[in-house]
């Protein structure tokens, strides 16, 4: 479960790696990484403070397939 | 001055500290700031999206005095007395609730969020036991961040993504507390006159449904950090001995089920047929506690999964409930379509929750036990939302929140100087912080945080016997010679391994508690097999102090209700 980042819509602007809840989000080469999807809690955060429709989610298998 | 591990100490002064700054905090933030207290707010994550309500919500209770009977202040107290009877202390609740929710409330709108629809109307829904419809359905998307700005506006001064890790006290007062900053490694020593715990609730204590143990429905970030700092220098909690649960989507354990009961959902079993009239005379709108019992009964009784049914829902009611339940949890409208629940006809399967140490009730809290100016029986410490053994909740966190730094900054101005911090105890505490990153093999956080939910869920989560607890007690207590095995491999894990061994160690205080109330209340949420019955001479709260070194005493509260 998580939050998956499109490196080619990132500016690297890191307000999600700067607000994310979990610390999951940090930057990495001046883009943001999902460096501990596990702990992702899918607040979505991330996503609405992204201004390039950078973020999206993708659900483990064991979310959507119980 | 650098510290052992190359990064720098800070030494800080604050007239009021406020550690933790989500909904409650940065209300007590804001309230102590304008009786004019020089605040300080330091949060383990980042003001702007930390808390509960990290990425929304959309309701708040509220008694607006409309004209109906049951939308007073008498009506609401009457609602409180009756589903949070034991819990909830009506005198605090008057006065941290019911006398600052008229500011509380204008408060909210003056930061720019409105709890009013489009059209000017204020919408409201009835659920959870409640005396008629009292919840107020708002577009609480960015409320926290913008509750953020306003205190940037106030330049509070902010420390974000510091743990707090230690708190400490001069001659039975408190002195100050101390702390690192997850990124970097800079070690804080913070002195203040006066500190909110605004913390929040221990979650990652039990199993969750998919095994994750951050697939929860309350905030994973929150593992009873300060709940474990305060019980350390003798502050007393209260209401910890309760297991919260909530009805869940299958698979996400996302919040939603105030609107899908709000919006009138049926709750129904796996023969399609409602059973909640069995269990309780409010049907799919009895409190959240006998929501969840009933589920449990039904699944146990082999006429489960169960499921909510909004077949009968009009398509524009379907449209607000698939809407607002996005604003409570942004990614839960897709988890629905993605398994298919927007098609027409399709029941939406749903699940009895993690089990979490929290309130047994939306109208009380579970933590540091707090009086009516929301100080706890440490001078100088003082406690505000999830983190104190009477708030709970959106509604409360707002009101509460402010009253909280309101009587902090009050108690602050009342102390002279700062009372000091002991040098060696500082420096035996960065030592005791960093050490997992020192190690050059360990157990894993991760490891260690597993074997106490494994514990917790098999021994007390939710039901439990004085020899389940027992057990529990010592099975955690024999995990105590794997702390100093804790290893680090970076900030990030070092915050895991301080927040592995926060848990096991409030797992410790609950089930001691547990043990003490030899009674069943808020079932499930504590339900005693060897004491099925609730019993009137329990009626009040389970206080739990530190006894000597090791140990945990607890003594009984009375609370009295009207009827």
């Amino acid at each position: 479960m998580t939050a998956v980042i499109d490196k080619g819509k990132c500016n690297g602007c890191e307000l999600c790696a700067l607000y994310c809840p979990l610390d999951v989000i940090h930057m990495e080469d001046g883009i943001a990484v999902i460096l501990y999807p596990e702990e992702c809690w899918h607040c979505g955060a991330c996503r609405q403070d992204c201004a390039h429709d950078a973020i999206t989610f993708q659900f483990a298998p064991a979310m959507l397939g119980i | 001055m650098a510290s052992i591990f190359g990064s720098d100490v800070h030494r800080l002064k604050a007239d009021v500290a406020v550690i933790g700054g989500g909904t409650a905090g940065l209300n007590t933030a804001l309230a102590a700031a304008e009786m004019g207290a020089d605040v300080l707010v330091v949060d383990k994550a980042h003001i702007q999206r930390s808390g509960a309500i990290a990425g929304g919500i959309d309701h708040f209770f509220a008694y607006l005095e409309t004209g109906p009977s049951w939308d007073t202040r008498d009506a609401y107290l009457g609602w409180v007395a009756k589903v949070a009877r034991g819990a909830a202390n009506l005198k605090i609740h008057e006065k941290v609730f019911c006398d600052e929710l008229v500011p509380a409330m204008e408060r909210t709108e003056s930061m720019g969020v409105s709890l009013h629809q489009p059209d000017g109307s204020i919408l409201r829904t009835q659920a959870l036991g409640q005396p008629g419809p009292i919840a107020i359905n708002f577009d609480g998307k960015f409320l926290k961040p913008k509750m953020a700005f306003a205190v940037k506006k106030k330049h509070i001064r902010t420390l974000n993504r510091v743990q707090v890790s230690n708190l400490y006290l001069h001659n039975g007062e408190f002195a100050g507390f101390a702390g690192y900053d997850i990124r970097n490694g800079d070690f804080y020593e913070i002195e203040a006159k006066a500190a909110v715990i605004a913390t929040g609730n221990t979650n990652r204590m039990f199993k969750s449904q998919t095994g994750n143990p951050f697939n929860l429905w309350y905030c994973p970030a929150n593992t009873g950090d300060l709940h474990r700092a305060a019980f350390d220098v003798g502050v007393e909690l209260a209401n910890v001995e309760y297991v919260r649960l909530t009805i869940v989507p299958k698979g996400f354990s996302a919040p939603g089920f105030n609107a899908f009961f709000g919006m009138g959902g049926k709750f129904v079993n796996g023969l399609g047929q409602q059973f909640m009239q069995n269990y309780h005379p409010m049907g799919d709108k009895a409190p959240r506690n006998m929501m969840v019992w009933g589920a449990l009964q039904e699944v146990r009784a082999g006429r489960g999964p169960i499921y909510v049914d909004v077949r009968h829902l009009s398509a524009k009611d379907l449209t607000h409930l698939f809407s607002t339940l996005g604003i409570d949890k942004d990614t839960l409208p897709e988890f629905l379509r993605a398994k298919g629940y927007d098609r027409e006809g399709t029941l939406i399967e749903m699940t009895v929750s993690e089990p979490m140490q929290a309130r047994p009730s939306e109208l009380c809290g579970s933590g540091i036990k707090i009086d009516e100016t929301c100080a706890s029986n440490v001078p100088g410490l003082f406690a505000a939302g999830d983190a104190s053994d009477q708030m709970g909740c959106l509604h409360m966190c707002m009101a509460g929140g402010y009253a909280a730094g309101k009587h902090a900054a009050r108690y602050a101005a009342t102390v002279g100087h700062h009372r000091p911090l002991k040098a060696k105890a500082l420096a035996d505490e960065r030592a005791r912080v960093f050490a997992p990153l020192l190690r050059k093999t360990g157990l894993a956080a991760g490891e260690f945080e597993t074997i106490v939910r494994i514990i917790a869920t098999d021994h007390f989560g939710p039901y439990k016997s004085e020899i389940s607890l027992t057990g529990a007690i010592a099975k955690l207590n024999g995990l105590d010679r794997y702390r100093d095995e804790l290893k680090a491999n970076n900030l990030h894990e070092l915050m895991r391994c301080h927040e592995a061994m926060n848990i096991q160690s409030v797992a410790k205080i609950v089930a001691h508690a547990a043990l003490a109330r030899k009674e069943s209340r808020f079932v499930p949420y504590h339900y005693r097999s060897d004491y099925p019955e609730t019993d009137e001479n329990c009626c009040g709260l389970v206080v739990v102090r530190k006894d000597g070194e090791a140990g945990i005493a607890t003594r009984f509260e009375r609370l009295h209700y009207d009827a």
